[in-house]
């Protein structure tokens, strides 16, 4: 009964990273970066809890993979984001190399994780 | 971080395998969460992801037991104290040295964040323990 459950959540969740994978690809922004990593997160936490049942570690190693793939845009994204928000009105000339490093960044890693992304799938 | 290896042998059905994911995640965290006291970059984020992946077990698992849902929102703030006390340390680690108001700032919010943390931590550690005696 409890490996019957396991099959059925894990096929969903996997199937939730798909589409979020699908939708990101299509067309790459904040938003679907975030949402790609979250259900890739949740997928891996499923499957790390769930290991000594589910023999998974194939699986598991890409769908951690793919998060690694995303992981310097989303930090570039919120870095930016971060320091926009933060900076003191005295120091503001003083934070443009930083934030147009950042935005570069930003465009650069948005573009691989991208890249990575078209060739990782995860069908159920 | 690793997660501990949640040990499912001999489980029989949904209820036992919540059971033991449950237990072992939240040992973790508690474990992990000296990170509070010692606030330092690496012990934070050590009890943060601990806390993410307590969180993500909760949510999958609400459906079978409503009860969780209540600890698992609470968590969704502690970790995004927890997260965004993160950010703040990794735009320290790159803000150049000519801007020291802007470091202060950042200090300053990041101190905050963590106290919030504790305090959610705090709050959480009751509602859990309401939570096991309620079960047992």
């Amino acid at each position: 009964m409890a490996v019957k459950w396991l099959e059925k959540t894990i096929a969903r969740e996997r199937r939730a990273l798909e589409r979020a994978r699908k939708r990101f690809v299509a067309k790459p922004n904040e938003k679907r970066l975030h949402d790609v990593r979250t259900t890739g997160r949740r997928f891996r936490s499923l499957l790390e809890d769930v290991a000594s049942l589910a023999k998974s570690a194939r699986l598991r190693r890409r769908v951690k993979r793919a998060a690694a793939a995303t992981d310097a845009a989303r930090d570039a994204t919120i870095i930016l984001r971060l320091l926009e928000s933060s900076v003191d009105e005295g120091e503001g000339a003083l934070a443009q190399p930083l934030l147009e490093r950042l935005r570069e960044q930003e465009r650069m890693a948005t573009r691989d994780a991208c890249k990575a992304l078209t060739r990782m799938r995860f069908p159920s | 971080m690793k997660p501990e290896r949640v040990d499912l042998r001999g489980v029989e059905n949904v209820d036992e395998l919540v059971e033991r994911v449950l237990q072992t995640r939240l040992r973790e965290a508690r474990e992990l969460a000296i990170g509070l006291q010692v606030r330092d970059k690496q012990s934070l984020h050590d009890f943060r992801i601990a806390c993410k992946r307590l969180r993500y077990a909760l949510e999958r698992f609400q459906g079978l037991e409503p009860s969780l849902e209540q600890i698992a929102e609470r968590l969704a703030l502690l970790q995004d104290a927890l997260g965004e006390a993160h950010d703040r340390d990794v735009l320290l680690t790159i803000l150049p040295p000519t801007m020291p108001a802007t470091e202060r700032r950042l200090q300053s919010e990041r101190s905050e964040l963590v106290e919030r943390a504790a305090a959610l931590w705090r709050e959480l550690e009751q509602m859990m323990r309401a939570l096991d005696s309620h079960r047992t």
